[in-house]
This record gives C-alpha cells, structure tokens and sequence, in this order.
C-alpha cells in the first residue's frame, strides 16, 4: 500500500512540477509509423470515422509501395520508423528585437525587400501592437466570408465543412498514387482548405493572409482546393525568405479541382534549407501536387520558383478532363552546391480542344544537377488538343548537370504537339558585351539569368515576382568568376 | 529476371548456346565460348526486356516473341537467284554481298577486291586483327539483352574490314535474306572495321521471301570508323508481312571520323525495333543520323538512339521522321549524353511525326543529359497533321485528296532523302514512298 501511494505521489508531484510545459509534452507522438500512431492523429484532431478509414487505407498502400528507382539521383536513406508523426506546433523562441537576429538574415532579408513587420514576423520576433497579425487575418476572413470563400486550415475544414472535404479529398491525388502521398494520406499534419463558390472571383491573392498566418503546417501538409464554376483564385504557397526547418523530408500533397469555366492560378516560391557546402542537411522536397479541370473551359495554372532544398523532386500535374480546358505549367528550377532538382509536369489531355502550355527554365551551378521530367499525353477522345512545351536549360560552371527528359504520347491525329528544348551556357560574348559597358561579372549573369527567366516570373503576382527576381540573384551569388 | 510465359523459350536458347559450338567450330574457340558464356550470363540477369524495361516502355518485344513457336536456325539454306535479283536496286552500280540468315553466300555475290579489303564470313575471319579487337568490344550492347542474346547465340555474319587508305570505289550492296521452312528466330552478327582513312558507301536492304513462315531476325552490327575515315551507312527496311526484326547497330567513331547513318523503315514488317548507338571516342568528329520511318496497318516501328558524346569538340544531328498510317504504332527514343569531358560540343535532334490514320500513335522520348558547359545542345519534337492551309492550296490547284497528301508527305521525308548521297538510292526511295502513299 505505502509503495502505490508513493507511485500516485510521485506521479501528482511530476504533473506538477512541470506543469504547463507538460501539455505539450503529451501531444508528442513517440517516433514510428504504425496504425496506432494513425488512429492517435486522427483522434487528436478530432476526427470523423471516414477520415481515418481513408488514413488507415492510405497506410495499407504505403506498407505494399517500395521507393521508386527511376529518378535522377540516388535517392538518400530515408528511416521513415525515426520520425514522429505528430508533435502539436512548437513554441517559438520569441526575441525582443530585430538586433538578436542573425545578421547573415538580416541581410538577406534587406536584399529582398521584405517589409520590416514581415522580417520580424519571420524570424519570430514578438510583433509590436501596429502590426496586429491577428486583426488583419480578421479583416481578411470578414471580406472573404461576406463573398462566400471558404478558406481555411485542414483540420477547420474537416470540422466544420465535412461533406466538401470527404467529396474532394483524394479525387486528384488517390491514397495510391506514390508512396509518398500514401504517407502524406496516413499521417498529414494540416494544411490548407479553399472552397471558392459560384460564380465568385476571389478578391485578393489567398497568399497575403497565408504568408503571415499559415507558419509550421509541417511536413506533411494537405492542401485542397475547389474552385467551383465560373470562379478564379490565385493562391501562393512559401515565401522567398530563406526558412530552415527541422524536419528534412517534406511529403505535401496538393489537390485542385476545377470546374466549369473556373480557374485556378497556383504559385510556388520555395526556398528551403538547401544544405551546406557538400549537400549535407537541407529539406527533401518530395511533393505530389496535381489538379483536374473538370468542367468545361475551366484552367489550372502552376507556376514555381525552386530554389531551395536539398533535392526538389514534384511534378505539378494537370488533368485536362472538361472539354477545351487549359493546363499551364511555368517554372525555374535553380541549383548550385550539391542540389538537385527533378522536377517537371504532366499534363493529360483527356477533353477535346484541351490546351497546355509548359515553360520550364532550368539553371545549373556548381555541382548542381537538374533534370526536367515531363509527359505530355493525348487520348484518344482529345481532337484538336494542342501543346506546346519549351524547356531550356542554362549552365554555369563545368561541374554542374542539366538533363531532359520528356515523354510525349499522342494517340489522337488531329492533336498537334510541340517540343523544344535547348541547352547552354552564357555566352562569353554577353558577359562581354556587359562587362565592357561597366557592369560587373556578378550584375552581368544576374541581369542575364533575369532576362532568362522572365517569361515565368511574369506569371507571378505582382509583389513576388519582384521578389523572386531578387531572390535567384543572391541565390546565384558568388557562382561567377 | 525472366518472366514465366516466355520461360520454354528461354531454356531452348540455353540449350541452344551449347549445341552452337558444335556447328560452327570457328565461332567456338575458347575465347570466344568465354564470350558467348558470359553474354548468355548476363542475359539471364537482365531478362528479355518487358514494359517496365525503361528503354522499352513503349514496345512490348514479349508479345511479338509468344506470337509463333520460334526455333533457332543457325544454318542458310539455298536461295534462288531470281530472289535475290529482286532485291536490286535499278541502275546501282555496286557491289554485291548475299548473306542468307547471315551466312555469306560467295557463289551469288560480287564482292570488291583489292588490296586493303577483307571481306567474308565472320567465321572465316576469328583471327583478324580488326575482328580480335573490337568483336563484342562496344559497352553500349552489355545494357541491351537482345544483344546479349546475339552475342550468346550467333551462327555468322559479314565480316569488313578496309585496311588504312583504303576506298572502295563502289558502294556495297548488302543483301539480307531470311529464309526458313518453319518459324524462326535467327541471330546475325556482324562487324565492320574501317581503319585510318578508310572510306566506304554500304547500302543493306533485307528480303524474307517465305509467306507462310514467319522469320524473327535479331541481328548485331558492330562499326568501327578509325582516324579520318568516313562510313556512310544506309540501311533499307522494306519489310514483309511474316518478317519482324530487332536490328542493333552499335557504332563507334575515332578522331576527325565521319559517320552518316541512314535508316528507312518502310511499311509491311509488323514489328521492327532499331537500336543505334554511337560512342564518340576521339574528337573533331561528326556524326549524322537520319531516320524516316513510314508504317501503316497495326505495324510497330521502335527506334531507339544514343548519341554517347565522350570527347570534346564533336558535332553530332539527328534527324528522324515518322508518317504514321492506319492503325500504326509510332515509337522515337534519342537520347543525347554529354559527359563533362566533352566540351564544346554541338548536338542537335530532331523527331517530327505526321499523324495520318486515326488510330495511329506516337510515343517520344528525346533526351538531353549533360554534363558539360560548354555546349549547345537541343532536341525538338512535333506531332501533327497537315497544315490546312497547305492542303487547300493544293487542293484549289485542282490536285485529288490522295495526290494532294502523297505530295505532302514527299515533301515532309525530302529532308531525308535529298541527304542520300547515291542518286540511284535516292531516286529508288522516292519511288518507294510515292507507291506507299499511292496505295
């Protein structure tokens, strides 16, 4: 008796003794990949049964997948048993200024142009009362309730708008399509929810709110997007900041669902921790992210801006379904040190009169290596379907590696199909020419690269393509010369 | 690995391999039997290729080998000589070499004399210096299996070799038949060295003259164009329908060495799979590879490059165009590599496809890996029809839908074939598409 008493005090003493901190001790999953670990995610969040039947069948397919082998690189060790599936978001060390951040940051921060509050937002400094965070997303969420758009965190949305989320979730990228959206499917985190209703064009870019609120969603993030008819969104995920993360394997998926005559614009900027010197460290960027023109006219639109991570390897898709729909794809890749990209899109051309155009700019530095993957597919039902694809690659330094590998497949005569790709370095003769006008080495191949570049970043909005122009001369710093 | 359905086959062949040596005793020497054993060995490993084969992704080879019960025939037998005369091509002034399922037939051939030509049976020729360094030496044939099954079961081929200097005044005539009394599966070999200087003009043309049985060629030719030399290489597709054919040349070029490379696949053979590659292996060479493939019915038609750019300062363009008819399967593969050693390179590739039956399809890969700077390399694909606008130009001169299409696709092949440098060949393979798409 005496020894049980001492067990229930000790345990009353602990409790106590740790008091407040101990709470999020508790929402700490051990590390292991199980169905327990699942069904304690799920019941975390909160749940409906549905949701965590489809996480336990998303699970039973990643136990039957192996890794695939026929990337472009050798594919790192991964110990998916190491990681735990589930830790509530962290407390942030908080500092009281701008002057305890490293300054390296700071700079970088100054060269992009980033607004002071957004700076100190970013590397979690409290924000002073001006720069509420909290009462601009009110303000943000108001006007976008008034106008019918659902925006919200995955877990809100699974709450409060079941029937939408359990319609939609998976349709575009099944629980089996890859062995890393099969683990996204069993254990993501959190992500982002957008329901645009009919007839609605959403009045500002989805990306404002997000950049200030939507911090640590995680590595397994979902997102899912609804565009319902007649209706236009433009969404931005990641930032041109720089942003380290402990966690090294990033396995988001994202979902978009166009119906008739809507469209979608989604825009990437990511700029992840890509490792030192020699590859060591940095993210594994391994995201499924795929959208479906459903109806009518409807269009999808990805654009990215790669920069970061140790290996980028995601092909944002698009499933041309509704007849005369239209699928875009825009991306620079940009590679130096040790980093690899693979990275490209496919596009189904199922409807008739469907159309895709696919822009990829590719820069290699170092002892980067980047490889553009593509398919461009045509059924048999798609008359009259039309693509046309450019992929050129630049390369600077003679270590570097710059591949293409397309796949074209059209079973349809009457679709006409183009591809082009082209690969080489600045000419001599540029850096010449500029040079000699007073501009140096450095300037030259940015202005360059820029000019390079430029028919992607135009398909950025506004504030980001500034941005992203800034951020691939810093990222190609130092590469020249 | 093997897969199950195809096992039977598979064992037959292993059998096969030991009751070669037996046959041909000249093609069973040690080293060679060394050869033979390690390829049979490696083919085990690698397994008959299947859809999730990444070369083969397109073309299912298994489907057309479980279509008949085919046996391995490692012997000629005779054929008529109003057979071979029908392959002439009218007003060539050339040599004439017969091989009947590989066998060189002296009596029905006119071979080029001379000094500094070996010409023969690749039986006849196992201690040759051009056969004992370079036979089975091309690395690019270890990755493919049907070459390796080649290499393990061949009975004989054409042996070439142009001692340095040396011109043969006439192009070489080089005629294929496959002739069997019951299904077969014949294994060709050949090798053909031109050494400094060198130069030649080789037209081959093949013919199975047997309707009722059906002749699975698989056959290897090995080039090797030394310092300065310059092969020009047509090889002519005519076809048949009980005729299928996986045809692999792998070519390698030595220092300021041309090499043009031409491959006409014309309509009938229900499955044909090339395999080219070349290795650039000294620098300042050039390299020019021109397809044209034309298939109609359910043919399939797989043509599978590789431009290997080891050295630097190299020119290489590719150029392959298909017209694919009825319910036709069109499949281009071209893959261009450019190792870091390799700079200033210049490689281009080009596939254009015209789409004409409706059930017709295209598969492309062309592929771009690159590892040095200093270069300019591209690659381009199309697929399509007819521009509108051209057909109604002809069509309001008064010109028949037929003719009209006919016209169009002579001029989309003249790119082709205004590069063939033989006018006699040249004028016969225009005819030849004229008549196809008369037809």
């Amino acid at each position: 008796m005496i020894n049980s008493n001492e067990i229930i005090d000790d345990i009353a003493n602990k409790e106590y003794e740790f008091g407040f901190s101990t709470d999020i001790e508790m929402d700490m999953a051990p590390p292991g990949l199980n169905e327990d670990i699942i069904r304690f995610i799920s019941a975390k969040k909160n749940e409906p049964e549905w949701l965590l039947e489809w996480r336990l069948k998303g699970f039973a397919a990643f136990k039957k997948m192996e890794f695939p082998k026929w990337q472009h690189f050798e594919m790192p060790e991964l110990d998916l048993q190491a990681l735990s599936y589930y830790a509530a978001p962290k407390k942030k060390v908080q500092l009281n200024s701008l002057d305890e951040v490293d300054p390296e940051l700071l700079a970088t921060f100054a060269k992009l142009g980033i607004p002071l509050n957004e700076q100190k937002a970013l590397t979690g400094v409290a924000v002073d009362a001006v720069f509420d965070s909290v009462s601009v997303a009110t303000t943000f969420k108001g006007k976008l309730k008034e106008m019918g758009v659902i925006f919200c965190s995955f877990g809100e949305a699974v709450q409060e708008h079941p029937d939408l989320v359990k319609k939609y979730l998976g349709s575009v990228v099944p629980h089996t399509d890859n062995i890393f959206a099969a683990l996204n499917a069993a254990v993501f985190s959190d992500g982002s929810f957008v329901y645009i209703p009919k007839g609605v064009r959403c009045p500002m870019e989805l990306s404002t709110y997000f950049r200030i609120n939507a911090q640590n969603t995680g590595q397994f993030e979902r997102t899912l997007i609804i565009a319902d008819d007649n209706s236009y969104v433009s969404y931005l995920e990641g930032c041109t900041a720089p942003m380290r993360d402990e966690n090294q394997l990033h396995a988001a998926v994202v979902e978009l669902v166009a119906m008739e005559h809507a469209e979608i614009k989604y825009s990437t900027v990511q700029n992840w921790y890509p490792g030192d010197k020699d590859g060591k460290g940095g993210i594994y960027n391994f995201v499924t992210k795929r959208g479906i023109c459903k109806g009518t006219a409807s269009k999808i639109s990805w654009t990215q801006v790669e920069t970061g991570s140790a290996i980028t390897w995601k092909y944002p898709s698009v499933i041309l379904q509704g007849d005369h729909s239209e699928g875009e794809f825009y991306s620079v890749a940009v590679v130096r040190n040790k980093q690899i990209a693979d990275t490209g899109t496919k596009i189904h051309h199922i409807g008739k009169g469907t159309k895709s155009r696919i822009i990829s700019k590719g820069i290699s530095a170092g002892r980067g290596d980047n490889s553009y993957r593509g398919l461009v597919s045509v059924g048999p039902r798609a008359d009259n379907a039309r693509n046309f694809t450019q992929c050129d690659s630049l390369l600077i330094g003679n270590q570097c590696g710059s591949h293409t590998f397309p796949y074209i497949e059209s079973r349809n005569k009457t679709a006409m199909i183009e591809h082009e790709a082209t690969t080489s370095k600045i000419g001599e003769d540029q850096i010449f020419y500029l040079n000699q006008r007073g501009i140096d080495s450095e300037k030259t191949v940015a202005l360059i690269v820029n000019g390079y570049v430029k028919e992607v970043l135009n398909q950025l909005p506004m504030e980001f393509a500034v941005e992203a122009q800034k951020l691939l001369s810093i990222t190609l710093e130092g590469s020249v010369g | 690995m093997t897969s199950d359905m195809i096992l039977p086959f598979y064992q037959a062949l292993t059998e096969d391999v030991n009751a070669l040596s037996a046959q041909v005793p000249a093609l069973a020497t040690d080293t060679l039997q060394d050869i033979r054993r390690k390829a049979l060995e490696r083919f085990s490993t690698i397994g008959l290729p299947t859809l999730k084969t990444e070369a083969w992704r397109y073309t299912n080879i298994q489907r057309y080998l479980k279509e008949f019960p085919y046996e391995l025939l490692t012997t000629a037998a005779a054929v008529a000589e109003d057979v071979v005369n029908s392959t002439a091509i009218p007003e060539l002034d050339c040599y004439r070499v017969v091989l009947v399922n590989g066998h060189l037939q002296a009596d029905q051939s006119t071979l080029p004399e001379g000094k500094g030509i070996t010409i023969g049976a690749m039986s006849a020729n196992t201690t040759a210096t051009g056969f004992v360094t370079y036979f089975n030496e091309q690395q690019h044939l270890a990755a493919e299996s049907m070459a390796q099954l080649n290499t393990a079961l061949f009975a004989d081929g054409l042996y070439i070799e142009l001692a340095a200097n040396t011109v043969v005044d006439k192009p070489i005539h080089v005629v294929n038949v496959y002739s069997c009394t019951a299904h077969a599966f014949i294994q060709p070999r050949h090798l053909w060295v031109l050494n400094r200087n060198a130069a030649a003009t080789i037209i081959e043309t093949s013919i199975h003259p047997e309707t009722a049985t059906i002749a699975f060629a698989n056959s290897v030719l090995e080039t090797v164009v030394m310092e300065n030399a310059e092969l020009w290489h047509y090889n002519i597709q005519q076809g048949a329908e009980s005729f299928r054919e996986v045809h692999t040349t792998a070519a390698q070029q030595h220092k300021d060495s041309r090499y043009h490379h031409f491959n006409f696949t014309l309509p009938n053979t229900p499955f044909t799979r090339n395999n080219l590659s070349v290795a650039l292996k000294g620098s300042h060479t050039e390299t020019n590879l021109n397809g044209l493939y034309i298939a109609s019915k359910h043919q399939h038609v797989d043509n599978h490059t590789f431009m290997d750019h080891i050295m630097p300062d190299c020119n290489s363009n590719e150029l392959y165009k298909g017209v694919l008819l009825d319910s036709s399967n069109g499949v281009f593969t071209g893959k261009i590599l450019v190792h870091q050693e390799a700079q200033k390179t210049n490689a281009f590739q080009q596939n254009n496809n015209l789409l004409l039956g409706t059930k017709a399809d295209i598969n492309s890969q062309p592929q771009l890996e690159i590892y040095a700077d200093d270069v300019k390399c591209s690659h381009g694909f199309t697929a399509g029809q007819f521009s509108e606008e051209s057909m109604f130009y002809l069509r309001s001169r008064g010109i028949g839908e037929d003719a009209a299409k006919a016209l169009m696709v002579n001029a989309f092949s003249h790119d082709i074939t205004d590069a063939v440098k033989v006018p006699a060949l040249q004028h016969f393979l225009q005819e030849q598409i004229a008549e196809i798409m008369n037809n």
